[in-house]
């Protein structure tokens, strides 16, 4: 899957055909059908499932239905999602799952229950499957069936302190190419800020490092074979790798979004690549509330092509109550639930609940929330959900990236060399099916 | 008492003792040969993209023989292991000479010097990862106020394995020393004063008498930390995940890593049954030296 | 001999330094976790690290308002408690048994089950108790973590009992005692200090111990330590509450050492029978 032709089908998004089927059936929907049941879910407790829950409440009570919430960090989520599945056991009826990540192995092993039937059979009238964002949907779409409904729209983006910058007479970085020497002069302005931090844990580096090569015009493989080791994913490899080991902190190699969000809290950092849902960690005790702007990242060769992707709801394959697990599902990621997750800081993956004037006037509020908004926009329009490899094996696909990536930062390896062990280790993902 | 009452009391004894084992022994089997039979059965198998498994027999075993990262592994493990565990146990037996001989300590007191292992060991992780980043953390703003250059510690290729093994130390060394500590006082006083009328130097009473009366105990605290050290998981698991790179990608971490985030059951079963055999060697290995040491 | 006061003084001295020194090894990192747990959340992370703040309380109101502490804490407590009485149950008599026979395969045994990886056994045990419908309920909890508990008990008491002169036991033996009356009646109170021991332990690493409580308990019996984690994620990482939460974590444990603490040194009186 190239990232040009996911882009392009991004800029259709909202020409993709409404659903008919579903209006059929909304006059004879009824919310109550499966009153008294209760539906299992296995969330992983990030603000998107701490948003949706605050209205578990409302669910109950709409339905009838008893919601029986079973939340862990996303390593730990996995961790038991993985057992229960492989003991084909019927105890989880729904879970978050991003499809970017796992979507491919997931769908292959069969864990996922096909959404396709369920969009088109019991929906609710003012759903609006169409109204959800297509890019995302079509990357929770593996062989025709949809696994996943988008909870929410992230990715990483750009932010940096305007009050530095100005300081040091820094244009905001335009391209990527305008990066290095910024932070070359930041460095030399004011040798107590790290000029540049991202992403350098190993598994991590994937999530930042892909919308890089995208923007550069690189793509992970090409005629079958892994390309790290073409011109552009070598350049790919060396401004990362680069930006990190010589403007970005001592230890970046085991920076993750934890280190990352403290180190430009604290206020040590001028310009800092991460997570959108990092927003609300960077901005707690207000500190960089009035010195921070916020941009996608930075064009390269081939415009900005930005990471975007979203948590999913998915039902499990083993589910014994697949209809009223949907009927949890179609109300988690409805107009209206989706509009009171955005009040709260979710960013929509729904255009009309982005343009709603309630959510319009909270992002107003707030300079930086209006150009966290105006980023996101871009992600929509532009993004691709691709991170890592597009194999079933993506979430190993992901290490080798890594491995490369932390060989240049810790100069062990030359950047053929680096290059060269990926694509070998790649190589042999691809070719498993 | 005639013979054969002998042995029927002897039978009788035999049997009673068996009884007292009876209990944890039946309970074990329950509780693992299932699990170890399932991972046996995972092991020889492959799992395809499709969720289908087809017997693939010791397939898995030969990748793990071929596999750099796994022979990597058991090194880190192994090193990671030695110096963790000779730090812990010196420093243990220090640590519970220290408490032994400071007798008026209040007993509160006492139990806050072997604090550190009651603390969960990610909750340490976590706290040490504060404290030893490398930008953010108290340690490089400590030892760069002392005029010493900073390290970058975890993040250091060079320096991860010491450094957790550091943290590891810090948190099982007070174990280890409770464990003597508990040696310590059932050592009869009697030898230690019969060493005092000889006039015996403090550090001659140890070489001589301590550390040879103590060395079933220390046996014993060996074998529980080599269990838990040639499995080496919590820290890591928190702090590097086996990185910068693999420099400290232990055999559990690795094992975890392929069965979880990569998925691979089969080829995740065959690493850990293999972890598991070697911790069991180790442990065989110590309880030899148990028998030898016994007084 | 006539230097001995002196040398006295001296040892007396160095023993107090190293005592001091090892203090602050062991404490300083403790101590500033609970410091931490009293500044607001994000300044636990400021640089330079701040050493006078305005302590705050709002991290511990956090916590019982964002999860329910309380009840993760008797579920923890109900596994711990249950698996360090089901090890010291099955594991007295093992120790004792293995102690007095030689043949230690039964202790080697109880080990196994802390030889494996604790990931290996997630899968099969999850399997496991589904069959018997279990997942979820504090009994497949306290049975994992019993496969925990019960060989610390065992390695624990073994040097104990192994320190036990036989002429003691053989001297029951020809008042007429059972093997099973010596455990209880006479050897038992001769190892209390390692019984204190052994149930600190087994008590300290069951209710640290998160990897099975992830597969095995669902919801509503889910673990604190497993909880722990929850401060820690993408877009809601708080080292503040962390902090508490590994502070408030901690305290049981060092509760339940100052109790015991009695025992602890009582260990001393053995050495009467020793002799």
């Amino acid at each position: 899957m190239k990232a040009k032709a996911f882009a392009a089908r991004l800029a259709l998004a909202l020409v993709a055909a409404g659903n008919a089927a579903s209006v059929a059936c909304a006059a004879d929907f009824d919310w109550k059908k499966f009153q008294g049941k209760t539906v299992t879910f296995l969330a992983n407790n990030n603000p998107v499932a701490q948003a949706l829950l605050a209205h578990k409440a409302d669910f109950e009570k709409l339905t009838g239905i008893t919601l029986k919430v079973d939340g862990y960090q996303e390593q730990q989520m996995r961790q038991r999602l993985v057992t229960v599945m492989n003991a084909r056991s019927d105890e989880v009826d729904v879970f978050m799952s991003l499809p970017s990540r796992e979507g491919p192995q997931f769908a292959a092993a069969g864990w996922y229950a096909d959404l396709t039937p369920m969009t088109k059979g019991a929906v609710a009238g003012d759903y609006d499957y169409a109204g959800l964002s297509q890019a995302l949907l079509k990357a929770g779409t593996f062989d025709g069936k949809l696994t996943s409904m988008p909870m929410n729209i992230e990715g990483p983006i750009l932010y940096y302190r305007t009050d530095i910058l100005k300081k040091c007479g820094v244009e905001p970085p335009a391209t990527i190419k305008d990066i290095e020497p910024a932070a070359k002069k930041l460095k030399a302005c004011d040798a107590s800020i790290t000029p540049f931090v991202s992403r350098g844990l190993k598994p991590a580096i994937a999530y930042t490092f892909s919308n890089m090569l995208h923007n550069i015009g690189g793509n992970y493989i090409a005629n079958g074979k892994s390309n790290l080791c073409s011109a552009k994913g070598k350049e790919a490899l060396e401004t990362y790798s680069g930006l990190l080991r010589d403007y970005g902190p001592p230890g970046v190699v085991n920076y993750s979004f934890q280190q990352i969000s403290a180190l430009y809290r604290s206020g040590r950092a001028a310009m800092s690549f991460e997570s959108s849902n990092e927003l609300r960690t960077v901005m707690d005790g207000g500190e960089r509330l009035k010195d921070t702007a916020l941009v996608p990242f930075p064009a390269g060769d081939a415009g900005q092509v930005p990471t975007a992707i979203g948590w999913g709801l998915a039902v499990s394959a083993h589910s014994k109550q697949p209809e009223a697990a949907w009927y949890f599902v179609q109300w988690a990621t409805s107009p209206e639930i989706q509009k009171r997750m955005a009040l709260q800081g979710i960013a929509p993956p729904r255009s009309a609940v982005a343009n709603d004037p309630a959510y319009r006037k909270w992002i107003e509020e707030e300079p930086v929330r209006k150009q966290w908004q105006a980023a996101l926009d871009v992600l929509a329009a532009k993004g691709s959900s691709e991170v890592g490899y597009p194999i079933v094996a993506n979430p190993e696909s992901r290490e080798f990236i890594g491995q490369a990536v932390q060989d240049l930062i810790l100069k062990q390896k030359t950047v053929d060399q680096a290059c060269a062990d990926a694509d070998k280790g790649l190589d042999a993902l691809i070719a498993q099916k | 008492m005639s013979k054969a009452a002998a042995t029927f009391a002897e039978d009788r004894q035999r049997l009673e003792l068996a009884a007292l084992s009876a209990p944890a022994v039946i309970f074990t089997v329950a509780m693992i040969a299932f699990p170890v039979v399932y991972t046996v059965w995972l092991g020889l198998h492959s799992f395809s993209s499709t969720g289908k498994q087809s017997f693939v027999g010791l397939a898995n075993y030969s990748r793990l023989l071929a596999d750099a990262e796994f022979w990597h592994g058991l090194w880190v493990t192994i090193a990671l292991y030695v110096l963790s565990l000779v730090l812990q146990l010196v420093l243990g037996v220090w640590l519970a000479l220290v408490l032994f001989h400071a007798k008026r300590l209040p007993g509160i007191v006492r139990s806050l010097f072997i604090s550190p292992f009651m603390m969960p060991p990610v909750v340490a992780g976590m706290m040490w990862l504060v404290i030893l980043d490398p930008s953010l953390g108290a340690a490089n703003y400590i030892l760069q106020s002392l005029g010493l250059p900073p390290s970058e510690w975890l993040a250091s290729p060079v320096w991860v394995i010491p450094t957790v093994a550091l943290i590891d130390t810090w948190q099982w060394t007070p174990y280890v020393a409770l464990i003597v500590l508990g040696g310590l006082q059932s050592l009869p006083p009697s030898v230690y004063e019969a060493a005092q009328i000889d006039g015996a130097s403090a550090f001659k009473t140890f070489q001589r008498i301590t550390l040879p009366l103590l060395l079933p105990t220390i046996v014993t605290a060996t074998i529980l930390r080599s269990v838990d050290l040639l499995r080496f998981f919590d820290i890591i698991y928190i702090t590097t995940q086996g990185g910068p790179g693999n420099a400290s990608n232990t055999l559990n971490i690795y094992g975890f890593r392929v069965g979880f985030e990569f998925f691979n059951i089969g080829y995740a079963s065959a690493l850990m049954l293999t972890l598991t055999a070697i911790v069991f060697g180790a442990v065989l290995a110590f309880n030899r030296l148990r028998g030898a040491v016994a007084w | 001999m006539t230097d001995a006061p002196i040398t006295d003084a001296w040892i007396r001295r160095l023993n107090l330094l190293q005592l001091v020194v090892a203090g602050i090894i062991v404490l300083t990192p403790t101590l500033w976790m609970v410091l931490s747990s009293l500044k607001p959340s994000f300044e636990v992370t400021a640089y330079p690290p701040t050493l006078i703040f305005a302590p705050t309380l709002e991290n511990y109101a956090q916590l019982t308002k964002t999860t329910p502490f309380l009840s993760y804490a008797i579920n923890s407590l109900i596994v711990t408690i249950g698996s360090t009485a089901l090890g010291l149950l099955f594991g007295i008599p093992a120790a004792f048994a293995v102690s007095w026979t030689r043949i230690s395969w039964p202790a080697i045994l109880t080990l196994a089950a802390r030889m494996a990886p604790g990931t290996l056994f997630l899968l099969p045990w999850y399997v496991m108790f589904r069959q018997v419908g279990m997942i979820g309920s504090y009994t497949a909890l306290i049975l994992s973590h019993a496969v925990i508990t019960l060989p610390i008990v065992i390695w624990v008491l073994l040097p104990s009992f192994d320190g036990i002169p036989r002429s003691v036991f053989e001297a029951a033996q020809v008042d007429g005692c059972s093997v099973t009356r010596i455990l209880w009646r006479i050897a038992l109170p001769l190892v209390a200090s390692g019984v204190a021991v052994a149930s600190i332990l087994a008590f300290v690493f069951s209710w640290n111990y998160f990897l099975f409580a992830l597969v095995l308990s669902n919801g509503d019996s889910k673990t604190l330590i497993a909880a722990a984690f929850n401060f820690i994620g993408e877009g809601s990482t708080q080292w503040g509450a962390l902090m508490a939460a590994a502070t408030l974590i901690a305290l049981p444990p060092l509760i339940l050492a100052a109790l015991v603490q009695r025992w602890l040194v009582s260990g001393l009186t053995l050495g009467a029978v020793k002799g």
